[in-house]
């Protein structure tokens, strides 16, 4: 019992933020004995023993200050208490609704009222930025219990709206950063990016993707005197790039997609794999519709998990075979729906096909005349596959759509007439940026 | 974790956190039983003036029933420690007078409110008190049926009785006016002490009835449908006529308006009859508003609701009514989310086609990530994504196959986006072909029905002068070309337009 408040007073008087927002953290397993070492009676009398005359509230903050710590560690007491405690099961929660709530909706009721006891503290009672890192824990747990109580709600068949409600916790920390008018070196505002962070990703998980844009414009809004990004963590920096990148890349702007998100995999450390590997989800699309240019094979061997989610994909671009490529498509349908990838890659298929015209070409010996039959029979067989299948025969009229969609795109140069039945290419780079 | 916490184990322990509670047993008088008073401020009579509640000298030891230590215990396992003042006091209330109305052994403290239930309330309560200063007069001195509900509480019975006598002292002070007209109104003589308690068991008392789910503090000043949809009662039409002008409310419906379920069924089969008949569509379109108007105040939501959606979202396709036609598509969604049954795959291929026609690739890929491999075997639903992947490749060819070809009313759906794509292929064609093509060739291509249509698609874009008649071998007209090169620009243009402005009505 005492070790938490030896610490925490320790941590008080030598304004150590970090070491604060990881006692303060409630998953910390250390809580165990702060949870048993009091009750719902004496907490608030024994926290405000323990924290009587810290020197830090001596210098500057005082009264209020301290008022404002015994409410927070008050709270953050009933959190812990309600995770150690709590059992299992689901209980009525008293608070007036009459609900039934399972352990973790439990759990996220006692975590917002923390978070918002913690914000309070930087509201009311002058704490400074050096305090950031305890909001930062509040607020990645009250998301984490959120989701929880939600696949909990989930489980029991009951609506789960708890993730709903820390977002618009979230967006509340967001403004109080963002707002914070104090001196730089003192200001709120170096806690932007992370609640931005959070911000996004509760955003893309609730599927709510408009909403970030709101938080975009609120941050282009306030360029004033908010510090460039490039100097926050970096850590800050690639989270932000990232979500950007990705609502780019959903917006079909590839070309700043790819800006971002290449200013994401630049400044991620070397050692996270996992994060790389979910930038280049994106940035692998994104760069093939920029510039038509597929991951080598090198790229895959470091991320398995993009090897498994693009390489059948790429290797039937390559070829051109239009079949394979359909039916890898169709394989990872779900997963790339899921990441919101799949109408993307579907028009890798326009690449396929410009690579298929283009094995035409150098087949007839890059004559410029190309009769646009054999266009059509290529693409039978491209359709029907390499193993046999019926070769299917594709209508001369669509052939012709396809290649005035080639040309039509830039990625062919030339003209059809229709007159001769011949697709007639330029003499040079007749395949833009491909060679020939 | 799973243990339980200690102090709940001792059972009802947590006594000792309200010491302050004193119990007083000087007001006589029974526990009451059915009749009463239901003057809750009425003047003030000069009786027992020696009764203040809550402040006399408590008795000098007192049991307390187990469901009331409970009680005790239930409100503090959840209390924020900023609520923790304001919710003891109430508690301390609440006990006292039951224990100064003695029913502190008979009282159902397993579903008594919590304090916390009770100061939520109340708030609400004190807002809304701020704007109907009506209720002053038209509440007090009603003792009609609906009033002796009130009385569900034993507590609260009594408690209006030993109201009388604060009343008296109540003032216009900045406080009554603020939470507390009607004592302000009803009682500007009186001297100014216990106004602070007054208003607050005035508020607690009407918590508990609003607490207790009772509907009867209404006031009568509003009308009696408005009280019909406050609560959970939905209201019931009283309307017996089958066709009614719909009108958009701006107060409660009234129940001699609205139309009950077996009315509108038959409305709805007049409609149908009158569609086919006259094909009056804004006739039709206002008579199905009025009929879902009529459905929603009425919180109807079955299979039937589904029908009626649905025949209207048809109706509206039919006629191009995107705007009226998402409206219904989005009940639909909901409806059909609830589990009522309908044509789901029809509306979930429309949706696809709807979103094509919107650009909304957001949506389009969560409409992607729902479908399950059955729908994708429907026929309706498999057409839709054929046409969003013809869309998607550019094949315009395929594209206007699948136009002239759409399942149901998909085609009207696609009505509304055909004119666009047809740009973007004129476009498209005009870039790759040299020098020129045969319109016939267009004709086919667009999905056109006639090369005279054609033509003139291709006049109202401005492209007349590139229309030339060649004329073969002794002058018979031969063909009618169309000379590619100079009209790349105007589709060019002709495209950017048009998909700049996409409807989006009633955007959902």
């Amino acid at each position: 019992m005492s070790i938490f408040y030896s610490s925490l007073r320790s941590y008080l008087t030598h304004l150590d933020g970090r070491a604060l927002g990881s006692l303060l953290n409630p998953t910390n397993p250390d809580n165990h004995s702060f949870a048993y070492s009091s009750n719902h009676y004496s907490i608030r009398k024994t926290v405000e023993k323990e924290l009587s005359g810290i020197s830090s509230f001596r210098n500057g903050i005082t009264d209020r200050g301290q008022r404002a710590w015994v409410d927070v560690v008050v709270s953050f007491w009933e959190v812990v208490c309600e995770l150690e405690r709590g059992n299992t099961g689901r209980a009525v929660v008293d608070d007036g609704s009459g609900l039934e709530l399972g352990y973790w909706g439990r759990a996220y009721t006692k975590m917002s009222a923390y978070t918002t006891t913690v914000s309070r503290g930087f509201i009311n009672s002058g704490w400074q930025n050096w305090l950031l890192p305890v909001l930062y824990e509040a607020c990645r747990n009250l998301r984490d219990f959120a989701i929880r109580a939600d696949e909990e709600e989930k489980s029991v068949g009951k609506s789960a709206d708890k993730l709903e409600d820390a977002a618009r916790h979230l967006n509340k920390m967001f403004t109080l950063c963002l707002s914070d008018r104090a001196p730089l070196e003192e200001s709120r505002k170096w806690g932007t990016y992370y609640i931005v962070g959070l911000l996004f990703k509760t955003y893309f998980k609730l599927n709510a993707i408009t909403l970030c844009k709101n938080v975009v414009r609120a941050l282009g809004a306030t360029t004033t005197d908010m510090p460039p990004l490039d100097t926050f963590p970096k850590s800050h920096q690639v989270t932000f790039h990232y979500y950007v990148g990705v609502i780019h890349f959903l917006e079909e702007d590839y070309v700043n997609a790819e800006m971002h998100l290449n200013a994401a995999l630049q400044l991620c450390q070397s050692g996270s794999y996992k994060n790389q590997e979910l930038i280049l989800t994106y940035l692998i699309p994104a760069h093939l519709m920029t510039t038509h240019q597929l991951p080598t094979n090198t790229l895959f061997t470091n991320y398995p998990r993009l090897k498994h989610l693009f390489q059948s994909i790429c290797s039937t671009i390559k070829t051109g075979n239009l079949q394979a490529f359909d039916q890898a498509l169709e394989e990872n349908e779900d997963e790339y729906v899921r990441r919101r990838i799949y109408l993307t890659l579907e028009r890798g298929r326009d690449i396929a096909l410009r690579n298929l015209f283009r094995r035409v070409f150098v087949i007839n010996g890059k004559k410029t005349r190309i009769p646009v039959d054999d266009f059509r029979r290529a693409m039978g067989f491209a359709i029907a596959g390499k193993n046999g299948g019926t070769r299917k025969e594709v209508e001369p009229e669509e052939i012709e759509c396809l290649l005035a969609g080639m040309i039509y795109k830039g990625l062919m140069r030339g003209y059809i007439s229709r007159e001769k039945s011949m697709v007639v290419l330029s003499n040079k780079e007749a395949f833009p940026g491909t060679g020939v | 974790m799973t243990a339980p916490p200690p102090w709940r184990a001792v059972g009802g322990s947590g006594n000792s956190s309200y010491t302050a509670v004193d119990a007083r047993r000087t007001l006589g008088g029974s526990v009451p039983t059915g009749g009463f008073s239901t003057n809750q401020t009425s003047p003030p009579p000069a009786s027992a003036p020696a009764t203040a509640p809550a402040t006399a000298p408590g008795a000098p030891r007192t049991t307390f029933p187990d469901p009331l230590k409970q009680y005790v215990a239930r409100t503090f396992e959840d209390v924020l420690p900023e609520d923790k003042k304001d919710v003891e006091t109430e508690l301390k209330r609440i006990i006292t007078d039951a224990f100064n109305e003695r029913v502190v052994w008979s009282l159902d403290w397993d579903k008594m409110p919590l304090p916390q239930t009770i100061l939520a309330k109340k708030r609400a309560q004190m807002k809304q008190e701020m704007t109907p200063p009506a209720m002053a007069s038209t509440t007090s001195g009603d003792t009609s049926p609906t009033a002796k509900a009130f009385g569900k509480f034993s507590i609260s019975d009594k408690k209006r009785k030993s109201e009388d006598d604060n009343t008296a002292s109540s003032s216009a002070t900045k406080f009554s006016d603020r939470f507390d007209k009607r004592a302000r109104q009803q009682s500007p003589y009186s001297s100014s002490t216990a106004i602070d308690k007054l208003s607050q068991r005035e508020k607690e008392k009407r918590a508990r009835r609003f607490g207790d789910g009772l509907q009867s503090v209404t006031p009568p000043s509003r009308n009696t449908s408005a009280m019909d949809i406050d609560g959970d009662q939905p209201l019931v039409g009283r309307c017996m006529s089958l066709e009614k002008k719909y009108f958009r409310l701006t107060s409660a419906p009234d129940p001699d308006n609205v139309r009950p379920l077996h009315v509108l069924e038959k409305t709805l089969e007049l409609l149908k009859k009158k569609w086919r008949e006259e094909q009056n569509y804004s006739y039709i379109c206002d008579q199905f508003k009025s009929l879902r108007q009529d459905l929603t105040v009425q919180h109807i939501k079955n299979n039937f609701t589904v029908l009626v959606y649905e025949i209207h979202a048809r109706i509206a396709l039919e006629k191009g009514d995107l705007g009226e036609y998402n409206q219904c598509q989005s009940q639909l969604a909901t409806l059909y989310s609830e589990g009522f049954t309908g044509h789901e795959e029809e509306f979930k291929a429309y949706r696809i086609l709807y979103l094509l026609h919107t650009c909304n690739r957001a949506d389009m890929n969560e409409v992607l990530a729902l479908l399950t491999p059955v729908d994708k075997t429907h026929q309706s639903i498999r057409h839709a994504l054929e046409v969003r992947s013809a869309l998607a490749a550019g094949n315009y060819h395929k594209f206007f196959r699948l136009y002239l070809d759409a399942p149901s009313m998909g085609g009207y759906l696609m009505d509304s986006f055909v004119a666009r794509e047809r740009m973007a292929a004129l476009a498209c064609i005009c870039k790759a072909y040299r020098p020129d093509i045969d319109i016939r060739f267009l004709t086919e291509e667009l999905g056109f029905e006639s090369d005279t249509e054609c033509v003139q698609f291709l006049c109202d874009n401005g492209a007349a002068d590139l229309i030339e008649q060649k004329s073969g071998d002794k002058g018979v007209p031969s063909s009618i070309r169309f000379q590619t090169l100079k009209a790349v620009r105007i589709f060019e243009e002709a495209k950017a337009r048009a998909f700049k402005k996409v409807d989006i009505k009633g955007q959902m």
